[in-house]
């Protein structure tokens, strides 16, 4: 990853071009420049953002010059200036700052469709959180605690599980020093959770279908120790006829009006307190590289942002 | 008593009419005097030892009849009781030892064919439309084998509900009994691809159920004719077992989800089973409900009654009469 100069972009007919005052860093981003998910070269990574609209195409109804935006899942945000489709930008509420909205898009809404949408968790239910400290566990463990859900967290480090304890987790369990499946069972009194959100993937999986009351719910939705492996299905009928989805975020926000009220839902929660946001790693856009080191060697907690 | 027994596992030969001793009932149990046991799937696969069990046994798990003993514990029957039950090994035999809490009463309303016939598949078809995915009206459901033994009762469930279903069947015989059940489009499967037929009917966008209880064969289509974020419940492995699954599939074909569930899971609860039950029996009695049996088969007949429904030429349910 290298700072380069490049022409500012033009807006075509439905897009807007945007002034980046923030872009988000996420794992995603990592796979692109590796080049485990693949895209044409060369490229602009990154694939959140909110800015400053500069400019919009010819036929651009939703947006004008001016307005404060915010997007995500499209390439391109390591810049001063991206070109967006104009049906893929959300506006930005008053009580939101740019950098918070930036922080939010992916793993806000993530966080939010996990909860609301995948598994709709109620009140009473108990939820087991993987990474409960990570960027979508921090937001995961707040928006579950806020439903009335009992929130039991895993994480690798007694600092982290400092934070998960801030965010609203009723139990931390730190996997590097106790079994994850038997503290489970041990806090639920042998019944298991109703869902399990995973996104650590290849290391806790098969454990995690362990934890599963009857009926429960895996939600694999990432892979960050490496991807979960094949299974044969007749362990979920084993393990009390469960039910396994493997989601992420394009599918939750596929639609514009489902978009938008994803990211309302999230901006909702931010202004009216309900979601703290930890941004504690800001870099300057040149420092690209460092970001990636630092969120790759798990150094970081909490949200990473680039500022053009 | 007489009774069904095997011996050693293998196909419908091996399951012979014996004299067996009835013992007592437990303390928690009662003696049923069988009058009707259902034919399932799960008897076929323990019989071949797919699932297993200690031999020698007695096959069956459902039936209907009349309590004639109880343990001294047993508080929910007492002796003259019409009662079902699923889940009990030994019913294909005059009488059958059963733990109390898996009997329900049998209403007036209902003969003890009907009430045979619809425990196993009935509470299925109840589970897979209300519980395992909550069908809502106006939605999509695919159900493959539509005129098999659940699949009659699950077309009719979700009709009743306001879905629109869509039925895959293997012969133009059992498309009319898809069709008569209220399935909305049939596809004979032997004829027509139903991948491309499912894409076709939902304009592209595929269903938002598919209750299959083929496995198998139909797996990998399956993932193809969903909706974004569909649900598949897989409840059964009539052309064998899925193989393992990659969970990236899921992700890839618009995050899917998938279950593989089956009726013990759905009625843990006594309280659940009973309520089950009752809505079920309820459905019939009312004449919402059509239990479709098409054979009944003297006890004796056991083996034959497993080669037909090996077969799968016969649409609706297979009754023994001890």
């Amino acid at each position: 990853m290298e700072l380069v100069e490049l022409p500012v972009p033009q807006a075509k007919a439905n897009e807007a071009v945007v002034k980046l005052a923030a872009s988000g860093v996420n794992f995603v981003d990592v796979y692109y420049r590796e080049g485990r998910y693949k895209a044409p070269l060369p490229f602009v990574p990154g694939q959140e953002g909110a800015g400053v609209v500069s400019a919009i195409g010819a036929e651009v109804k939703s947006v004008k010059v001016g307005d404060r935006v915010a997007w995500s899942g499209l390439l391109g945000s390591y810049a001063e200036y991206e070109a967006v489709p104009a049906d893929r930008l959300v506006p930005i509420p008053k009580g939101v700052s740019d950098q918070q909205a930036a922080a939010t898009m992916l793993q806000g809404m993530t966080a939010q469709y996990l909860s609301y949408s995948t598994y709709p968790l109620k009140k009473g239910e108990t939820a087991l959180v993987h990474a409960a400290a990570g960027g979508v566990g921090l937001l995961l463990v707040q928006m579950a605690h806020n439903i009335g859900a009992r929130v039991i967290a895993t994480v690798s480090t007694e600092e982290k599980a400092r934070l998960a304890r801030e965010a609203g987790a009723d139990e931390v369990i730190l996997y590097t020093q106790a079994d994850f499946d038997t503290e489970t069972k041990r806090l639920t009194d042998g019944e298991g959770v109703d869902v399990v959100y995973d996104s650590v993937g290849k290391t806790t999986f098969e454990k995690g279908l362990n934890v599963l009351r009857p009926r429960g719910m895996m939600v694999l939705f990432g892979g960050s120790s490496g991807a979960a492996p094949p299974f044969d299905p007749i362990v979920l009928l084993q393990k009390g006829s469960i039910y396994l989805t493997r989601p992420t975020l394009v599918n939750y926000i596929a639609t514009r009006e489902e978009l938008v009220t994803r990211s309302s839902a999230v901006f909702a929660m931010i202004t009216a307190g309900k979601l703290k946001l930890r941004i504690d790693h800001t870099y300057p856009l040149a420092e690209a590289q460092r970001s990636h080191r630092e969120l790759e060697a798990r150094q970081t907690t909490g949200k990473l942002l680039l500022i053009p | 008593m007489k009774a069904i027994r095997v011996q050693h596992t293998g196909g419908p030969e091996v399951m012979e009419l014996e004299e067996v001793p009835v013992r007592p009932p437990k303390p928690a149990e009662a003696v049923v005097k069988v009058s009707v046991a259902g034919v399932n799937a799960a008897d076929g696969y323990f019989r071949d030892g797919r699932f297993r069990t200690p031999l020698p046994f007695i096959p069956g798990q459902e039936g209907a009849g009349v309590v004639t003993a109880v343990g001294d514990q047993a508080k929910t029957v007492k002796v003259g009781d019409r009662v079902a039950w699923s889940g009990v090994l030994g019913s294909y035999a005059e009488f059958v030892m059963s733990p109390e809490e898996h009997l329900v009463p049998v209403p007036e309303a209902i003969s003890d064919e009907q009430a045979a016939a619809a425990m196993v598949h009935g509470l299925t078809a109840h589970y897979l439309v209300n519980d395992a995915h909550k069908l809502k009206r106006g939605e999509t459901a695919l159900v493959h084998a539509a005129a098999g033994g659940v699949g009659l009762l699950l077309v009719q469930m979700a009709r009743a509900i306001g879905a629109r279903v869509i039925g895959t069947v293997s012969s133009e015989e059992k498309a009319q009994l898809a069709r008569e059940a209220g399935a909305d489009e049939v596809i004979v499967f032997t004829r027509q691809d139903f991948e491309p037929e499912v894409k076709r009917l939902t304009d592209g966008k595929g269903v938002e159920v598919v209750y299959d209880g083929v496995g198998k064969a139909t797996f990998e289509k399956n993932l193809n004719v969903m909706r974004l974020r569909g649900m598949l419940v897989l409840y059964g492995m009539s052309s064998g077992s899925v193989l393992p699954v990659d969970p990236a599939r899921l992700l890839e074909k618009g995050s899917l989800y998938m279950a593989r569930t089956t009726l013990a899971h759905f009625t843990a609860a006594r309280e659940e089973l009973l309520a089950r039950t009752s809505a079920l029996f309820g459905m019939i009695a009312e004449g919402k409900l059509k239990v479709r049996i098409a054979i009944t088969y003297p006890l004796a007949d056991a083996g034959l009654a497993h080669r037909d429904m090996e077969a799968r030429k016969i649409g609706g349910k297979l009754l023994l009469i001890p």
